[in-house]
């Protein structure tokens, strides 16, 4: 009883953590501490380590959108071609 | 020579331009802006859900970025530049709901590449077998603020810190979104994935 208890809080503990743990992000870096807490409650948490694979499989799948979604030449070239003429009137 | 914190050849604030002020003016603002029109086009677009849009807003920051430039410090100029995007997209009362379809649209049919190039262990989940078209659904059945901010940031590939400049939020609320988002999309994916009558 009190073991599945206690499973449940650090469930709940590192659901709120999965995400940075794979994001590493620079603004919101997990301390050393919960890294090793979250890989030691990853390595006996089904549940857990299915949302990780699941967040894993989301974050490839999204990411091929970024591929997909890739910004039009030509509009891009038009941005530049703004900034050049920004810059040109800038000088004058 | 890239204008960074120090350097003695441009800094925007004091007026240290080499040649004339106004050229060095010039040549600063270009040097800030040019490696990021990219990714001020992509977060314009998500923003504005439109690729035509999304140039008028990018064309419009410009032209304010450049009028503020000499309030600008020289450090982090993305942040800046999304900072001014914002409050301009809010000026042009252009915040519409972004449309996936035009440009994912593109994509249809296609299957993502995860599992194209790596073995899938069988304790993976279902979701290792995502459609392209429940994707797009499940993202696009996301309340507005968080399919935006999934968006930059697993799409567009802000940090955290930028997608909340760009937002104008703190990076906390960046965070709690996205943990949302990302975890109603999985379940939306989970609940596709194992529909009866399903076929991949």
């Amino acid at each position: 009883m009190i073991t599945s208890l206690r499973r449940m809080v650090t469930c709940h503990w590192s659901a709120r953590r999965i995400g940075r743990y794979l994001d590493q992000d620079p603004s919101a870096p997990l301390a050393p501490e919960e890294v090793r807490r979250l890989e030691e409650h990853l390595a006996v948490c089904e549940k857990c380590t299915r949302v990780t694979h699941e967040q894993r499989a989301l974050s490839r799948a999204l990411a091929t959108w970024s591929q997909k979604r890739l910004v039009d030449e030509a509009a891009l070239a038009r941005m530049h071609e703004v900034l050049d003429r920004i810059t040109a009137e800038g000088d004058r | 020579m890239l204008p960074t914190k120090g350097s003695p050849n441009v800094h925007p604030t004091n007026g240290n331009y080499p040649g004339s002020a106004e050229s060095g003016r010039a040549r600063a603002f270009k040097t800030y802006v040019e490696p990021e029109l990219e990714v001020l086009f992509r977060v314009a677009r998500t923003l504005t859900g439109s690729s035509v849009d999304a140039e008028d807003l990018v064309q419009e920051t410009l032209i304010r970025a450049f009028r503020s430039l000499d309030t600008f410090d020289g450090q982090h100029p993305r942040a800046w530049l999304l900072t001014i995007l914002r409050n301009t997209n809010i000026n042009m009362h252009r915040r519409r709901r972004p449309d996936l379809v035009e440009d994912i649209g593109s994509v249809r049919g296609a299957r993502p590449a995860f599992g194209a190039t790596r073995q899938t262990s069988p304790e993976e989940s279902v979701l290792d077998d995502i459609l392209s078209e429940d994707l797009e659904a499940a993202v696009n059945s996301l309340q507005d603020r968080f399919r935006t901010v999934l968006l930059l940031v697993d799409v567009d590939r802000l940090t955290y810190a930028e997608a909340a400049d760009a937002l104008g939020v703190p990076v906390g609320t960046i965070m709690s979104r996205l943990s949302r988002a990302r975890a109603r999309v999985r379940g939306h994916l989970r609940s596709s994935a194992t529909s009866p009558g399903r076929t991949s």
